[in-house]
């Protein structure tokens, strides 16, 4: 089963988009920190990641910036979808800039994030 | 001779009860709150796949479905989201009769009410409330006026620009950060109001309206505001905001009007605003207005133009580094340009 891990450290949203995702028949997973996320990358190699930028203990950039860095190939590889507030041109860049497959602003529609979400996925990754 | 000490062990006795009975009441307190927030916690988490499957169109019924609580997390929700999620939260609020409510509570005695009633009505973001909103942009108090701005800026109703804008220059002014904000979140559909602001008899509203344009970078604003920079007798800080937005905006037609406006040299912080909009513009046929930029008596000015320089991409680096190496061909500003700065 195709895995996705969220890191955001608003769990309304979080449980919202592990919702949206749930319906795609997509195992979810959810942290609620920067650090937490960045160890449960690490355990448990999910196939994609959906990225809160502004969090507590370790921003999203800097998770992402860890991920791409990482020893092992397959994790650095992973799509990560950025999703944050931070909606100014340069944040954009930054974001990318930091390793981010895909970038979603909030205020965001959850049914968009997960058609992204499946883009970035592998063909026949999600339900149709 | 023994009273007073008796009488100081009794108060002693007293007091260290006294403070016994507070730590107390104090553990108590922090007992009741702590009790209270997790009683709401295992509420929510209770609610939270009710809201989901609110949002899959699914029917809710049973005690939960009355929970006030429910109606706070989906106002907590809304801000956050858009599209048809926001859409069927939106309805489901209207359908609660929570909307009505607000509605009815506008016009409350008491400030903390009305702002409340404000904020909810902004965060169900329907644009029937906006005369109702807009009638709370004169309200007495300040802060109910700032919640009335923001939530005319989540209707994201056009119709809300005109009162947002007015409410700058108000007897009771809205502070022009928040109504830029608010004329900010209602997006492109302002547009069209944002340029006729640019005619409006106050120079504050226009001064607005030439940021927020800029903002959004519209194009069709580019010829207004390229004739107020160029208009003498406008306001200075209008003939700045006006630059501003130009760079924003980026249209080489700009770039004539900017160089010219540099190169008068009579007002520092608008050659300043000329050469970051030079800058952001990268038009080539503006290099050579920000190399004689650096030779201007004033410091910040030919700072600005060196910054302006190498934001406008290798051509613009290169004028910077032969000019500082000397090998730069563009004559050394004239001395009337040099005088007039002064």
């Amino acid at each position: 089963m195709t895995h996705v891990l969220v890191v955001d450290d608003d769990p309304v949203i979080a449980d919202l988009v592990a919702f949206r995702l749930g319906r795609l028949g997509l195992d979810v997973t959810v942290e609620n920190d920067g650090q937490a996320g960045l160890a449960a990358a690490r355990q448990l190699h999910p196939d994609l990641i959906v990225l809160d930028w502004m969090m507590p203990r370790m921003n999203g950039l800097e998770v992402c910036a860890a991920l791409r860095a990482d020893a092992d190939p397959e994790l650095a590889r992973t799509p990560v979808l950025l999703l944050t507030a931070k909606a100014q041109e340069p944040d954009l860049e930054r974001g990318f800039a930091a390793g981010a497959t895909d970038y979603v602003v909030k205020p965001f529609s959850p049914r968009e994030l997960a058609s992204r979400v499946t883009a970035a996925l592998p063909p026949g990754s999600v339900l149709a | 001779m023994n009273a007073v000490p008796g009488a100081a062990m009794v108060a002693t006795t007293a007091l260290a009860a006294l403070v016994v009975l507070l730590l107390l009441a104090v553990a108590g307190e922090h007992a009741r709150r702590n009790r209270q927030v997790a009683r709401e916690l295992a509420r929510r988490a209770r609610l939270t796949p009710l809201v989901h499957d609110l949002l899959d169109g699914e029917p809710i019924d049973g005690d939960d479905a009355l929970d006030p609580l429910l109606d706070e997390m989906v106002l907590d929700l809304l801000p956050q989201l858009r599209g048809s999620d926001r859409d069927t939260l939106t309805a489901l609020l209207l359908e609660r009769g929570v909307v009505d409510r607000a509605t009815e509570e506008l016009g409350h005695r008491a400030a903390w009410r009305r702002g409340r009633a404000v904020t909810l009505l902004g965060n169900a973001a329907s644009p029937r409330h906006t005369p109702l909103l807009a009638e709370l942009l004169g309200d007495p108090v300040a802060d109910v006026r700032c919640a009335a701005a923001r939530a005319l800026g989540k209707t994201g109703d056009p119709a809300a620009i005109g009162p947002l804008l007015s409410a700058l220059v108000a007897d009771r002014p809205v502070t022009a950060g928040v109504v830029g904000m608010a004329v900010l979140d209602i997006g492109t559909p302002a547009l069209p109001e944002l340029r006729r602001a640019l005619g409006a008899p106050s120079t504050v509203v226009q001064q607005m309206a030439a940021t927020v344009l800029g903002l959004h970078g519209d194009p069709l604003a580019s010829h207004a505001l390229t004739t107020t920079v160029a208009d003498p007798a406008a306001v200075p800080e209008l003939r700045c905001a006006a630059a501003e937005a130009l760079g924003r905006i980026g249209m080489p037609s700009a770039t004539a009007t900017l160089c010219a406006v540099l190169d008068a040299g009579r007002r520092p912080a608008l050659q300043r605003a000329a050469a970051t909009a030079l800058g952001r513009i990268c038009d080539p046929a503006g290099l050579d207005a920000l190399v004689v930029g650096l030779g201007s008596p004033d410091r910040d000015v030919r700072a600005t133009c060196a910054e302006a320089l190498t934001a406008s991409g290798p051509a613009g680096r290169r004028r910077l580094a032969a000019r500082d190496s000397g090998t730069d061909a563009t004559p050394a500003p004239r001395p009337r340009e040099a005088q007039a700065a002064r």
